[in-house]
């Protein structure tokens, strides 16, 4: 029969760690926005959902030494309306708002984001131009952490083993003047999938470049930071013909597809003008 | 493992048994009957599931009901009752926020939730607040109204509640309340004891021949109580002015998702279940999915021998060619020749999809007489009634169709789609039917507005006289023609717009193929030729650098002028539209980098066909009015038609009823569709009306013993005239008249064919009650990245006659938001006859957050025919948008438009092959 699986409902993480632990195929089920689409287009193969709603401790957002801690749980919705000020709130707000619709942000959660680990998925190129890293828990491993860039592996690919949990989102905050720069490309002004996102976040010393992280999301199998773009800025002065060469350059370390949002063709024109557009706005702001 | 679980549903505690698999959306409509919610795709797309889940708005099909366990829900049902009404639900009757009702629900629950958190929120934090909520029919702009009501004294295009009900006057609908409160019954909240699912086998492959179907296995699967294939059926061609469809595939496939077997079981999921272990043996065959490659000689045959198929139409077939039609008018060679300058251009639309929220679905109950009776979603109950009778080779006696509540139609509802199986089913299982698409089937299997490829040759003058006109018009009609000849045949009328053209080539040809068959969708081939005429109109006028509105100005038809199909025109507005709409955009004012404006206009039918309205006495002085047709939403039979019943009489709104019943309770009627509800049906129940009172005066001159002629009808009695002390009420006649003869006293009108004529050989030849529009758009184009943002935008149309000026308002918002998301994002992909984006993830409506401030102009020509002069306005709305949004990207950044949707790349492409 279609869909048939057993539910349970832990009430905390120690709880929710013992069940993943049960033997079987197990889905752990947050907002549901992914698994249940999934479920409505084929049934899902599962033997047991493990809700994770009513871990509340991983509802929370906290900041301790420098350092941001988003609970797994935390949904969009929340996160929209946290103001964490800088170059954090530049760019999580405007990733938030642009993600979904309404109803959606309610419900979606920044765990199920990652671990859904689709190439086109908002948080990520967000939370890759942040540094972020990520907690995983289970009781064989107990508690390790990664860089997010490590934790992406391939499409819907993750280094999470069976039995973690993803529990906390972790960066650290960036230094006073750092700038940043957010833009998710679509084909309508609400509840639309990225064609294209990017997130860039850059310091400049007197004109030149100290520091610059550039992420895209959909122009590869995982969201992607490109990391020669980068390393060819640091130490030049941000300038016209700088942020030309990092335009041309980004191009040719996406790898993007033709779906049916947009063709590859497509996407990499996008990068290259929306790196430019970044560059400039950072250069401006400077 | 089922468990019992508690939580708290409109304030009151609950328990219920759930499965892990059920949905809370499926817990509240089947466990606990509070259908208000409604399931629109149930992938999270379109929020007609929405509920509080303490107190903040989500998707009901997006948590499983054990997630729920022990939280509060509010569904619709907890907000406000029909005589209490919550303020949102009173503002949004008001506003004229609701047309089908079926986004209704979900939209009030994210209101109010805004409302709670924000009492004054400002017009940007509404859009948002709503903008997971897809409304297909409103435009939202009414709904923003509503919101905005409530939070302020503003009351622009707020119906002044019922007490006004003169015709002219807002009028609020008269089923808003059941609408705004859920209590409304769709097709799938039909709840029947004993009641079984049904699904459908459908075809994997384009074209294949079907050697064997093997429905052993399937049977033996526990709960399945009905298996039908076309084997078991004796089956006929059915459709509009051809027929050439049948409801199950037999000798072979022709598309992918082609019905070739329905499934009958205890519950969808073991009816879905069984249908996949059908065994079908195929052997392909070579297919044909493009137009143009399908009518050359070697294609690859749909149907072997399209001559066989009845066709009411003479034309030329052959090949997978479906129809053809050619009209001349003057001479073309000739006016090609004393052109100044002569343009081409070459336009392409892509297949659509109707949109409606609601997906199909019906129920059918076999009744003790062997009858059968089919409660569905239905634009045209007596039709479908016999497209019934003849898919299925009976009479139509053997049905009784029961219309419920329509999610909107659009056209999507004009043909069965369910209904031929769950009749099948019912009778086999002998238990009743439900059957309902998936968002998916919906989007995948169901007809589609005909994708076009328009290819135009026009002579002009150099000061911008149009003089040569040759349009090569092709439709891609895929497995099935339909309404295709008819597409052709509407469209042909479209090919020169509201334009003098003296020299006239129009060929039209409908091509049979391998993809998902069209329908008749809102402005069927008004659209794709609107589009196409529309964007090459300014492409001609850049040539000459003539501004669009003069060049338009100059040649655009005044009332005497004869069309190319023959018929003289009377009531022409559409200069004024014109001027109109451009002067609501500061027409010529510089625009700046980046902006562009653009125009376009229509002109378009008003709906005759039959139609029988009547109006009976009831024997309290109130009255019933009674007519086969049915509101897919646009409101027109819950308020003007009433509006119109009340002026014929004389007697206030609510003294009379509009009666709901059946095929066999209610006079026949064509159905809702092709902008006629208020022109026809409007007109004969003004008329029944009209002549109720002539029954009713002569009753009161009888009474009072004078001459009719002296009778003086007022304030609910009548008297001789100078005499009212003396006046009888109207209740004392009736009942004396009920009394005495029996009832009831019935005003009847039908239609009267009096309607336009031409002297020229053509299907359809004229139009009547000819309306006209003009549609203006302000636009900034990214020219980096091809994103398009409306600025604001202005429909100037010709109603003849408003009868409820909100309800014209509606149609205009609505069918600017749909023609908008033509323009911008609409398009069913298919590769190779297989659909790619079978959803509303990737398949885009417009939502509130793209739907520009829009000016709805309403210009009062009155037509000859109509009621009051009244013309329709359901679907030439929707027809100027796609070319208006073209030309102002022509005004913006000098690109010609060719093909839709201009979504960021298509834009962006055109950009940079105009660069290099
Ligand atoms: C209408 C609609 C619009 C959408 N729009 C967007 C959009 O604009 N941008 C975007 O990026 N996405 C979008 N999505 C996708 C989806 O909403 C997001 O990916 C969302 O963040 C998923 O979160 P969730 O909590 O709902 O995940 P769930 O569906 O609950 O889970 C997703 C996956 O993550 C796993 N998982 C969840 N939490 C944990 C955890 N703590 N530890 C381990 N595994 C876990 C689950 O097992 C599952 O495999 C959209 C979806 C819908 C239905
Ligand atoms: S039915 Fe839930 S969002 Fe469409
Ligand atoms: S009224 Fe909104 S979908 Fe019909």
């Amino acid at each position: 029969m279609s869909n048939d699986f057993e539910f349970t409902q832990p009430i905390d993480i120690c709880e929710a760690l013992k069940c993943l632990n049960e033997t079987g195929r197990i889905t752990p089920i947050a907002g549901g926005t992914n698994i249940l689409v999934n479920m409505k287009r084929a049934p899902i193969e599962t033997d047991l959902i493990i809700d994770l709603t009513r871990l509340e401790k991983l509802k929370n957002i906290s900041e301790e030494n420098g350092m941001f801690r988003i609970g797994a749980g935390v949904s969009f919705a929340d996160l929209l309306n946290w103001h964490p000020g800088g170059a954090v709130e530049g760019l999580v707000r405007p990733m938030c708002a642009a993600f979904a619709g309404p109803l959606i942000r309610n419900l979606a959660t920044i765990g199920g984001n990652i671990c859904d680990a689709s190439a086109a998925a908002d948080a990520s190129p967000v939370l890759l131009a942040l540094d972020a890293n990520v907690e995983l828990v289970s009781t064989t491993n107990g508690s390790r952490t990664l860089p997010l860039s490590e934790f992406f592996k391939g499409v819907r690919k993750t280094a999470r083993e069976d039995n973690e949990l993803l529990t906390y989102v972790t960066f650290g905050k960036p230094a006073e003047g750092e700038r940043c720069f957010y833009y998710k490309l679509g084909k309508r002004k609400a509840d639309a999938i990225s064609i294209v996102s990017i997130a860039i976040l850059a310091k400049l010393n007197e004109g030149k470049i100290e520091k610059v992280h550039i992420a895209l999301g959909a122009v590869a199998p995982i969201a992607m930071r490109a990391l020669q773009t980068e390393a060819m800025l640091i130490g030049k002065v941000l300038n016209t013909s700088s942020i030309q060469e990092a335009a041309t350059l980004v191009v040719k370390e996406a790898c993007p597809i033709d779906d049916f949002r947009a063709t590859a063709k497509y996407r990499l024109n996008m990068i290259e003008v929306l790196v430019k557009k970044g560059l400039n706005e950072i250069l401006s702001k400077a | 493992m089922k468990k019992q679980i508690e939580l708290t549903v409109n304030n009151s505690p609950e328990s219920i048994e759930v499965a892990p698999r059920t949905r809370l959306l499926d817990a509240i409509r089947i466990k606990l009957g509070l259908t208000g919610t409604k399931e629109g795709c149930g992938t999270g797309d379109c929020g007609s599931c929405t509920v509080l889940l303490d107190g903040k708005p989500v998707n009901s099909c997006m948590i499983l009901a054990m997630q729920a366990e022990k939280r509060e829900i509010t569904t619709i049902e907890g907000l406000g009752s029909p005589t209490e009404l919550h303020p949102i639900q009173q503002a949004m009757i008001r506003s004229g926020g609701i047309q089908c009702g079926f986004c209704t629900p979900g939209m009030v629950l994210s209101l109010k939730a805004l409302i709670d958190r924000d009492p004054h929120p400002d017009e940007e934090s509404i859009r948002v607040a709503i903008s997971s909520n897809l409304c297909r029919c409103t435009g939202y702009s009414k709904i923003i109204d509503a919101a905005k009501f409530l939070s302020s004294s503003e009351t622009t295009s707020m119906a002044t509640s019922s007490e006004d009900w003169s015709v002219g006057a807002r009028m609020t609908r008269n089923d808003g309340v059941e609408k705004v409160t859920g209590r409304a019954i769709y097709a799938e909240d039909i709840q029947l004891p004993h009641i079984i699912y049904g699904a459908l086998l459908r075809s994997p492959y384009a074209h294949a021949e079907i050697l064997s179907i093997d429905t052993t296995e399937a049977e033996q699967i526990t709960g399945v109580k009905a298996i039908v294939t076309g084997r078991d059926v004796d089956m006929g061609f059915y459709g509009y002015e051809l027929r050439d469809h049948r409801i199950f595939a037999l000798e072979k496939v022709r598309y992918i998702g082609e019905p070739i077997a329905a499934v009958g079981a205890t519950t969808v999921d073991i009816a879905r279940e069984a249908a996949s272990k059908i065994k079908v043996e195929y052997a392909e065959l070579p297919a044909v999915f493009d137009s143009e490659e399908a009518i050359t000689s070697n294609a690859p045959l749909v149907h072997n021998d399209a001559n066989a198929y009845e066709i009411d139409w003479d034309t030329e077939r052959k090949g997978n060619l479906c129809y053809k039609l050619i009209i001349e008018e003057g001479n073309i060679e000739q006016g090609f020749g004393e052109s100044d300058l002569i343009i081409e251009g070459s336009y392409k639309t892509p297949e659509a999809h109707p949109g409606s929220i609601e997906p199909h679905c019906s129920t059918a109950k076999v009744e003790p007489d062997g009858r059968v009776t089919i409660w569905t979603t239905t634009q045209k109950p007596f039709v479908f009634r016999s497209y019934l009778a003849q898919a299925l080779q009976r009479s139509i006696n053997s049905f009784r169709i029961v219309p419920t509540q329509i999610g909107g139609g659009f056209g999507g509802k004009l043909f069965p789609s369910v209904e031929p199986y769950v009749v099948l089913l019912a009778e086999q299982s002998g238990l009743p039917v439900q059957m309902t698409l998936t968002r998916e089937e919906e989007m995948s299997c169901t007809l589609l507005r005909h994708p076009s490829s328009v290819k135009i040759k026009t002579g002009v003058m150099k000061d911008g006289t149009l003089v040569a006109h040759q349009v090569r018009m092709l439709f891609n009609t895929g497995a099935y023609g339909l309404y295709g000849p008819n597409t052709a045949a509407l469209a042909s009328m479209m090919a020169t717009g509201p334009y003098r053209i003296p020299n006239v080539e129009i060929t039209g040809l409908v091509t049979y193929s391998n993809n998902v068959p069209c329908g008749s969708v809102r402005g069927p081939g008004a659209v794709q030729l609107a589009f196409a005429l529309e964007t090459h109109l300014d492409k001609i006028a850049r040539s000459l650098e003539i501004d669009t509105l003069d060049f338009r100005l100059k040649n655009a038809w005044e009332t005497g002028d004869i069309t190319c199909t023959g018929q003289t025109l009377d009531s022409v507005s559409i200069k004024e539209c014109l001027q109109k709409a451009a002067d609501a955009l500061e027409w010529k004012k510089p625009r700046l980098p980046g902006v562009g404006k653009g125009l376009a206009c229509n002109w378009w039918a008003s709906g005759p066909w039959g139609t029988q309205t009547q109006i009976q006495t009831n024997e309290d002085g109130t009255f019933r009015l009674i007519t086969g047709c049915v509101d897919m939403g646009t409101g027109g039979l819950n308020s003007s038609i009433l509006q119109l019943a009340a002026e014929g009489l004389g007697v206030p709104i609510d003294s009379i009823q509009l009666v709901r019943g059946d095929t066999d309770s209610l006079p026949w009627d064509h159905g809702h569709g092709g902008s006629r509800m208020t022109f026809t049906i409007g007109r004969s129940a003004y008329e029944a009306a009209e002549h109720l009172q002539k029954q009713l005066l002569q009753e009161a001159a009888e009474h009072l013993e004078a001459a009719i002629e002296d009778m003086v009808l007022e304030d609910g009695s009548v008297f001789v005239r100078g005499d009212k002390a003396n006046a009888v009420l109207i209740s004392t006649l009736c009942y004396n008249r009920h009394k005495k003869h029996g009832g009831p006293m019935v005003g009847v009108s039908s239609l009267l064919e009096d309607f336009p004529t031409t002297t020229k050989k053509h299907p359809i030849g004229a139009f009547p009650g000819a309306s006209y529009c003009a549609h203006a758009v302000e636009l900034k184009v990214d020219e980096e990245t091809g994103e398009i943002d409306i600025l604001r935008y202005a429909a100037a149309h010709d109603v003849g006659k408003a009868i409820n000026p909100t309800g014209c308002e509606g149609q205009i918002e609505g069918g600017v938001a749909m023609g908008l998301g033509l323009a911008m994002m609409e398009e069913l992909r298919e590769i190779e006859g297989k659909v790619m984006n079978p959803n509303f993830a990737d398949y885009l409506l417009l939502t509130a957050e793209d739907m520009p401030p829009t000016e709805s102009i309403l210009v009062e020509q009155p037509a000859t025919e109509g009621p009051f002069g009244v013309k329709g306005v359901g679907e030439p709305p929707i027809a100027p948008p796609t070319g208006a949004v073209a030309n102002a990207l022509g005004d913006a950044i000098d690109i010609n438009v060719k093909r839709l949707p201009l979504t960021p790349e298509e834009v962006s492409s055109l950009i940079r092959e105009q660069k290099s």
